[in-house]
């Protein structure tokens, strides 16, 4: 008996992946699992014979990870047999992007329509949905549903599909941060976002402030309409931190201590909460215990700090090209982020360059070269690979399922971007 | 609910529930034995709206003022009042809004907080809350007066927002003169706006009631899409559009819904309607949604919630067209508001006089306000404005009627008498 449990498990376990992937060969091109599996001849076998067992159990065992039928059940256990244990493959094949493919496309189009809905004045639909263009990463999103779609599971087992209201939030998160970097670009004066000019650029600065508070409007009648007083808490706060974090941004601290920790505060403040907040609000929303939502608020926090650390990291070693906007940009701007803290405490003549936030004349240039010359890179990635972990062990605590693994492997996504 | 019945001044006609409500002004109308507020405005002969003003804020408490001790005591406020202090001896428009928001005329309506306390005193709330929740010595419930401080809170970041200088014009006057300043200045405006605008959603989440959270987003909504509306010039500064002869005008729509965006079919070109339509996006929303808001929060049926909306954004427009008379009340000012009903009604009139809005699509300083301002005298667009003023004050009274008679509701009817047109000119 004790040695037999654990081979249903694994049984389970595979049964579930299974019928995941049979979903994804079904809705797709068989290819895309060829580039992502890992080297080595026997995975690829089983994946192509299972592929082939799973289409033919028709379309019922596929929608929304349904409930799996005896037919497929007796053809994955027969497979476990035949192949032994299961190859420790999930973690390197979950793409996250490919697996909520159905779940976020559309999700632009949502955003824009409902916008359109909101207004009958045409330059602000044009302003307001100028940035939801579909070029984003949309990060935000993909996240917020992928720990929907986890956190579902581990509540309610497989058999969970996503809520509505989850889709919505993933929307909404979408939505306060492009508003949010409406009223930056207004700010801060930058030419181009995402490979195309910044929409300061284009129209009168004070239809564009409008426009952004105006996508926040809409966003929080979204959120007025989820009927929830918890996540519309959760999601004002979200708010509150952006513009705190912004007002963080206007000064500078003079001891060094202080100023990291002003810094990763900022941070937090700036970039880590929308996406903390989110992933606690679709928690909420599945109906998740407090500490379960804790947890899935630090995953968030995590995840964003190592986030926006990267950002910070890439600002210095990116083009300007793969970034779609231009680099350095934060010295330029004045700002002091983690790579020149770092760089500082091998070059102190940084300091004074810090408090006169880079103004005089090449003072971009010297700081730029030092941090280079510095571990100020180095110790930034350190520090992110540390908050992805982080992350990664959160996620490891939840219900083992395809989107489980979909959020470590976020974390690694986030890490090794390169833009 | 609808434009059209703005126009013509129609109430929905609601049955007087409120005297059923436990009010707790109704208990105390009776007992009280100072004299009326309404007595102390009528005897200096003519109404004299600072003291409508301050014998209101007496009977809802404190002044709503958002420049309350919190507000002072914030990190964010006191970093603005600092930066604000480099743009001092610069032209940023911000210093002037500032300016206008702490000496608290008239002009930008402050008291809407105000009005928000009063209606919600008048109207009385439900004996089912619970005296946890009730300012007893103001006669408001603390939900109202958070209400209060949020209408505030978005009318002011809306402000803010509008006082931003548009950077990006090609008649690079403005920009070319002080770039740092003004870049720096747009800086400070956008975030003390969000700011506000932040705070804001977050009292609102704190009410805990989603109805009211999603009504009073469609307000912000409003005042954006209000910055939107019609021809602008390069600072988006509004300009009436060119008058439609009445043949070529659509029929306009029904605005039934109000958490829908207002329909612009057949309002741009016909006076009245776009004077209407534009004042209610950008002043009338948020007032009469906060107004029924307020009703909402003290459990009052909704029909009698969109009455309160209804009165919220009669009171607006009436005060709108007091403003707007104003203008032409004493000696001829250097500028007045291009989308004035006084303008509006005389553009109408006599289309030939928009040659003269045609120069200002640039910047509306180019246009002759002498030539415009003499063509108002001569015309009857003043004197449809009172009309149009007596209309909105007449139906902001008629609302007035529904609740009992108490001191909040004699402070409401002095405000409006001391907004009379009529005494201007």
């Amino acid at each position: 008996m004790a040695c037999l449990s654990p081979s249903r498990i694994c049984a389970r376990v595979q049964d579930k992946l299974l019928c995941h992937f049979g979903h994804k060969v079904q809705v797709r091109r068989q290819t895309v699992f060829v580039k992502l599996k890992p080297p080595g001849p026997s995975p690829l076998r089983i994946f192509g014979k299972t592929c082939q067992r799973v289409t033919t159990c028709g379309p019922a065992c596929g929608s929304a990870g349904g409930a799996p039928s005896p037919p497929r059940r007796a053809a994955s256990s027969l497979q476990s047999t035949s192949t032994g244990s299961l190859p420790d493959y999930g973690t390197q094949i979950v793409d996250p992007y490919r697996l909520l493919e159905d779940d976020l496309t559309g999700i632009y189009e949502d955003i824009r329509s409902e916008l359109e809905r909101n207004t009958n004045q045409s330059e602000l639909n044009t302003i307001a949905t100028y940035y939801f263009d579909g070029q984003g990463k949309a990060l935000r999103p993909m996240v917020a549903i992928l720990m929907a779609r986890a956190i579902n599971y581990h509540v309610y087992g497989e058999n969970s599909a996503i809520l509505p209201s989850q889709r919505q939030v993933a929307m909404i998160s979408e939505m306060i941060h492009s508003a949010s970097l409406i009223h930056d670009d207004v700010i801060d004066q930058s030419d181009f976002r995402r490979g195309k000019p910044s929409v300061n650029v284009l129209w009168n600065h004070k239809k564009v402030a409008m426009a952004g508070d105006f996508i926040l409007a809409v966003a929080s009648m979204m959120i007025a309409r989820l009927r929830s007083d918890d996540v519309t808490l959760v999601l004002s706060q979200v708010v509150t931190d952006l513009v705190q974090g912004e007002f963080m941004q206007l000064g500078s601290k003079e001891t060094e201590n202080e100023r990291f920790a002003h810094y990763l505060t900022k941070t937090y403040r700036k970039t880590a909460s929308l996406i903390a907040n989110s992933v606690k609000a679709v928690a909420l929303l599945s109906g998740a215990d407090e500490a379960t939502s804790e947890l899935c608020f630090q995953y968030g926090r995590n995840l964003g700090l190592s986030f926006q650390l990267v950002d910070d990291l890439l600002d210095f070693v990116s083009s300007a090209q793969a970034m779609g906007k231009p680099t350095a940009a934060d010295l330029k701007l004045g700002l002091a982020t983690a790579p020149v803290l770092f760089a500082c405490e091998k070059y102190p003549e940084l300091n004074p360059m810090i408090m006169r936030r880079f103004q005089e004349a090449g003072d971009v240039e010297k700081a730029f070269e030092l941090v280079h010359k510095s571990r100020g890179l180095e110790q930034t990635r350190f520090l992110a690979r540390k908050h992805g972990m982080e992350a990664a062990r959160l996620a490891a605590e939840l219900a083992d399922s395809p989107y489980q693994k979909g959020l470590v492997v976020t974390t690694d996504l986030v890490l090794n971007r390169i833009k | 609910m609808s434009l059209s019945r703005f126009m013509r001044s129609e109430l929905v006609k609601v049955a007087p529930v409120v005297s059923k409500l436990v009010g707790p002004c109704a208990s105390r109308c009776v007992s009280t034995s100072r004299p009326s507020p309404g007595a102390v405005a009528q005897q200096s002969g003519k109404p004299d709206w600072n003291r409508a003003v301050s014998e209101a804020e007496k009977i809802v408490g404190y002044p709503t003022s958002f420049l309350s001790l919190r507000w002072v005591l914030s990190d964010e406020i006191a970093n603005v009042a600092l930066h604000l202090r480099k743009l001092v001896g610069s032209n940023h428009p911000l210093l002037k809004t500032a300016k206008n928001l702490i000496y608290n005329g008239k002009n930008n309506m402050q008291a809407w907080g105000l009005i928000v306390l009063l209606v919600s005193k008048a109207a009385g709330h439900s004996p089912e809350i619970p005296d946890m929740e009730q300012d007893k010595a103001a006669g408001v419930l603390h939900s109202q007066r958070a209400l209060a401080e949020v209408t505030e809170m978005i009318r002011t970041s809306h402000l803010v927002h509008k006082g931003l200088v548009n950077m990006n014009t090609r008649s690079l006057q403005v920009s070319a003169a002080e770039p740092d300043d003004m870049m720096f200045g747009n800086k400070i405006a956008l975030l003390s706006g969000d700011y506000l605008l932040a705070n804001s959603c977050s009292e609102l989440a704190n009410l805990r009631n989603q109805e009211l959270v999603e009504l009073m987003s469609s307000a912000v909504r409003d005042l954006a899409e209000a910055e939107f509306m019609g021809v602008r010039d390069e600072q988006n500064n509004p300009l009436p559009s060119r008058p439609l002869p009445e043949g070529e005008r659509e029929t306009a729509e029904e605005w039934d819904n109000i958490l829908d965006p207002l329909p612009m079919k057949g309002i741009l070109g016909a006076a009245r309607r776009e004077w209407s339509a534009r004042h209610v996006l950008a002043a009338g929303a948020l007032l009469g949604k906060s107004c029924s808001a307020a009703l909402k929060l003290a459990g009052h049926p909704p029909p009698l919630q969109t009455t309160g909306y209804l009165f919220g954004c009669h009171l607006a427009l009436a005060w709108q067209a007091f403003l707007d008379l104003e203008a032409f009340s004493g000696p001829e000012p250097a500028r007045f508001s291009l989308v004035g009903a006084p303008l509006a009604f005389t553009l109408q009139a006599r289309p030939e006089l928009y040659e003269h809005i045609d120069k200002g699509t640039r910047n509306h300083n180019n246009v002759d306000y002498h030539a415009l301002y003499m063509a108002v005298k001569e015309g009857d667009g003043i004197e449809k404005t009172k009309q149009l003023q007596r209309e909105h004050i007449a139906a902001a009274s008629d609302v007035l009627e529904k609740f009992p008679n108490c001191d909040a509701r004699t402070a409401l009817s002095n405000i409006i008498v001391a907004m009379n047109g009529d005494h201007l000119c």
